[in-house]
């Protein structure tokens, strides 16, 4: 994600990516005093509520899962589990809601743990929550937050459905990709492209196809552009990428039972690459229109719609049995 | 500037969203009179409407075909219209406005920004001009900001939603930078058809605001689906006399969401995926290209040049389950009974989803068309209102609505894209025989309070309406019953 207040030495390269993320405002206010849970604290230029509660230790109080809080990455501010009460301006994501002097932040409000709440629920729901065969056991941050909110019994389940589940990419020697447990935290391609500087990852689709892929069109790690640097992995809050080697490093040791059959699905090497890791292989016509709904082929609308609501699988042709 | 239709004392008018090729030719080669297309009126039941103009008086033709069109340039001249038009108007010499039949829904409303639709030509100063136009480009700022302070802006797509516009243009005005104004006619019919029947009227609106606001450039944004409306704007620009700023058209993908402003922005800007923007700042303070950005719909700004000169009015197009749905122009105090006059409703009308897709469903249609009177009740005031007519189901409505958001979101934030999917579950659940009330509202409310656009703000409000206003056929579904019977052929479980 760039930001237009980025100085203009960034290397021209960058142009050339497309992260497919949206150009953000630039975060953060002036120097103010805040007063949090009823503690004031001054904060510098550039802070943003989530500073506030950093420095009076109230971020206890919030998961902001995908916050990273290094210099080239976020807030993304996508997961809203960082949501805090003002005075101000009601229930605002704390991350990326900039510190105003005189503001007034409830952690505690009903409305904002509430958000907090449901919307960890969410990004659980959409989560392959099968733990015990994966390699972040221990060390993955939706897992602490869960824990640290006492999650017992997620509003919306987790995403048990093992037919639903993208398949492995295990096609790199040297990372995995599991989208079950992708978050969309967008760190990974802010590091690939902000940090790093090497245009590999994008986020494409949308709606709940949303998901990380490459900016070359690739379908898999392997024939992506990627030049195996690791940062990718290095940030992912979960499992979802991960050093290949260590995604069994928590699974029980127990015959047959694998992080790879928990998904159940996978897509291996082709063993075809000779030199896959280094060489950059983005095509050269720059094509990189996938997603943006150029296809124009409806307006979106349901009535144009075929399908019948509810859909398909509820439908029946002998005129429905009713109770 | 040379003469335009206006100044023709005896002419054939053209007018309709698509009339078609055919009939303008032949209609043209029929006629010793100018024949000229013009914009649509808003009135789609009319389409496509022939208006021959001749001594003091018009004649309408709607629906008309092209023999129809070619015998009445043909016949006229001679005192009296040919064939049997559908209605005749004594207007006296130049009118410059369409002269409304007495019936019909071109009678419903008035026609102030409207009053150019289907009969000037669109793209011709001069016409504009010989209308009164152009009025707003020698007003000076104080005029425009207290003229822009007494509308409200006009639509999801503004970037100043229900608040008044003059705030806006005061922000972008106080924002570090080279200012820029985006013209968002981006999915609402009414912004559509201002572009393709008025386009100078929002130009002058938009002109205004960069006056207002110092910005160096004007750009207009509309649907790729648009082409048309596109092109006609489009050579209203090139023909604009004197622009303050040079104005510019783009378009951007047919998708809902893109005409959310920062996705608006981000098209313009060539993303090829589209997402909403964190905010605050806004558009106004960090938009286009990252400068100060006044985004507004054409609604928006043709409201502001019509404040110039009388109180402005509110668009409103009906459509659903209508014969043929209409525009209308209706002041303030009109109620969307009012507006519901234009259009032949198919049925007893059971409801209003009033405030476009994602709008409230209401079975009240004495409710005023104001800011204060639609969200005093929950409806949207994006000025679209869909009729529900009797045998529509409440649940069904809701559900492809919730659908529809689950499909057509950015995927951007949880509880939009994560929210949505869980919503659209929870209202499946009720053919299974479970109503979950309090876990709907409490989903509801946090996609609310917590999307960062818009589009999951808005998202909950057909199922949140539907609850209020038809709590019992929730219920009966849950039960195992379809009170309207539109869910016939689907499986449905009583609660056990």
């Amino acid at each position: 994600m760039s930001s237009h207040d980025e100085p203009t030495d960034v290397p021209p390269l960058t142009e050339e990516m497309a992260p497919g993320t949206a150009t953000d405002p630039p975060v953060g206010g002036e120097a103010a005093t805040v007063t949090v849970d009823g503690e004031r604290v001054q904060v510098p230029a550039g802070s943003t509520l989530l500073d506030a509660l950093e420095a009076t230790g109230a971020d206890e109080e919030v998961p902001a899962l995908c916050h990273y809080g290094r210099e080239g990455i976020g807030p993304r501010s996508e997961c809203r589990t960082c949501m805090v009460e003002t005075d101000a301006h009601g229930v605002v994501p704390s991350c990326s809601f900039p510190a105003e002097d005189g503001m007034t932040v409830n952690t505690a409000a009903d409305a904002a743990e509430t958000a907090r709440s449901v919307n960890l629920d969410l990004v659980l729901s959409d989560h392959n929550l099968r733990c015990t065969t994966c390699g972040k056991n221990g060390r993955c941050e939706l897992q602490d937050a869960a824990i640290d909110e006492r999650v017992e019994e997620p509003r919306y389940g987790v995403l048990d459905d093992r037919d639903a589940y993208e398949p492995l990419d295990n096609t790199s020697e040297f990372i995995q990709i599991d989208r079950n447990k992708c978050i969309l935290c967008n760190r990974c391609v802010e590091a690939c492209n902000d940090v790093q500087v090497e245009g590999v990852l994008r986020v494409e689709g949308h709606g709940a196809d949303t998901r990380i892929g490459f900016q070359s069109d690739a379908e898999t790690m392997e024939d992506s552009t990627c030049v195996s640097c690791g940062h990718c992995a290095t940030v992912c809050p979960t499992g979802s990428l991960i050093e290949k080697g260590i995604e069994d490093a928590t699974t029980l040791p127990m015959p047959g039972f694998t992080h790879k059959n928990s998904v159940g699905t996978s897509v291996e090497s082709s063993g075809e690459q000779e030199n896959p890791m280094t060489q950059m292989k983005r095509r050269e016509d720059g094509d990189t229109a996938t997603d943006g709904g150029t296809d124009g082929s409806t307006d979106g609308s349901p009535f144009d719609d075929e399908e019948t609501w509810p859909p398909d699988d509820r439908t029946d042709d002998t005129g429905g049995e009713r109770p | 500037m040379t003469d335009g239709l206006l100044s023709a004392e005896t002419a054939v008018r053209v007018s309709g969203t698509d009339p078609g090729e055919e009939l303008l030719a032949a209609a043209r080669g029929a006629a010793s009179v100018p024949v000229e297309r013009v914009g649509p009126t808003g009135a789609t039941a009319l389409d496509p409407l022939v208006l021959a103009t001749d001594d003091g008086r018009t004649a309408l033709y709607a629906g008309a075909t092209a023999e129809r069109a070619e015998s009445v340039a043909a016949g006229l001249g001679g005192g009296s219209f040919p064939g049997d038009p559908d209605a005749a108007v004594d207007h006296g010499p130049g009118p410059t406005r369409l002269p409304a039949a007495g019936t019909g829904p071109l009678a419903v409303g008035v026609r102030r920004v409207l009053g150019g639709a289907g009969w000037v030509v669109p793209d011709s100063p001069a016409d504009h001009e010989t209308a009164g136009g152009f009025g707003a480009d020698d007003a000076d700022q104080a005029a425009l900001l207290d003229a822009a302070r007494s509308v409200p802006g006009r639509g999801w797509g503004d970037g100043a939603t229900d608040d008044p516009v003059a705030d806006l243009w005061e922000t972008v005005r106080g924002a570090a930078g080279d200012a820029a104004v985006v013209v968002n006619a981006h999915g609402t019919p009414a912004d559509r058809l201002l572009l393709a029947s008025v386009p100078f009227v929002v130009l002058e609106g938009a002109l205004a605001a960069a006056r207002v606001v110092d910005a160096s450039e004007a750009v207009v944004y509309c649907s790729a689906a648009d082409a048309a409306t596109a092109e006609t704007v489009t050579a209203a620009a090139a023909a604009y006399p004197d622009p303050a700023v040079p104005l510019r058209v783009e378009t951007g993908p047919d998708e809902y969401r893109a005409a959310e402003p920062t996705m608006a922005l981000e098209a313009l800007e060539g993303n090829h995926r589209l997402e909403a923007r964190l905010r605050p700042p806004g558009p106004a303070a960090v938009g286009l290209d990252g400068r100060p950005t006044a985004v507004h719909t054409p609604r928006t700004l043709a409201q502001v040049v019509a404040a110039l000169d009388g109180a402005p009015t509110r668009l409103v197009t009906v459509d659903g389950d209508v014969a043929a749905p209409a525009t209308v122009e209706l002041r303030t105090g009109a109620t969307l009974a009012d507006a519901v006059e234009a259009v032949d409703p198919e049925g007893t009308v059971k409801a209003a989803c009033v405030g476009g897709e994602f709008g409230g469903l209401t079975a009240d249609l004495d409710v005023p068309l104001s800011v204060e009177g639609l969200t005093g009740a929950d409806l949207g005031t994006e000025g679209v209102v869909e009729l529900l007519a009797e045998g529509r189901c409440s649940v069904a409505f809701a559900g492809e609505r919730a659908r529809f958001a689950e499909e057509e979101n950015c995927g951007r934030c949880v509880p939009c894209r994560e929210g949505t999917q869980q919503l659209t579950a929870l209202l499946r659940e009720l053919y299974e025989g479970r109503y979950r009330a309090d876990a709907l509202h409490e989903l509801m409310g946090v996609m609310s309070s917590s999307s960062i656009c818009a589009f999951g703000v808005d998202a909950p409000r057909p199922v949140r309406t539907a609850m209020a206003e038809f709590e019992r056929e929730f219920e009966a579904h849950a039960a195992g019953r379809c009170p309207a019977g539109a869910c016939d052929g689907l499986e449905m479980e009583a609660h056990t």
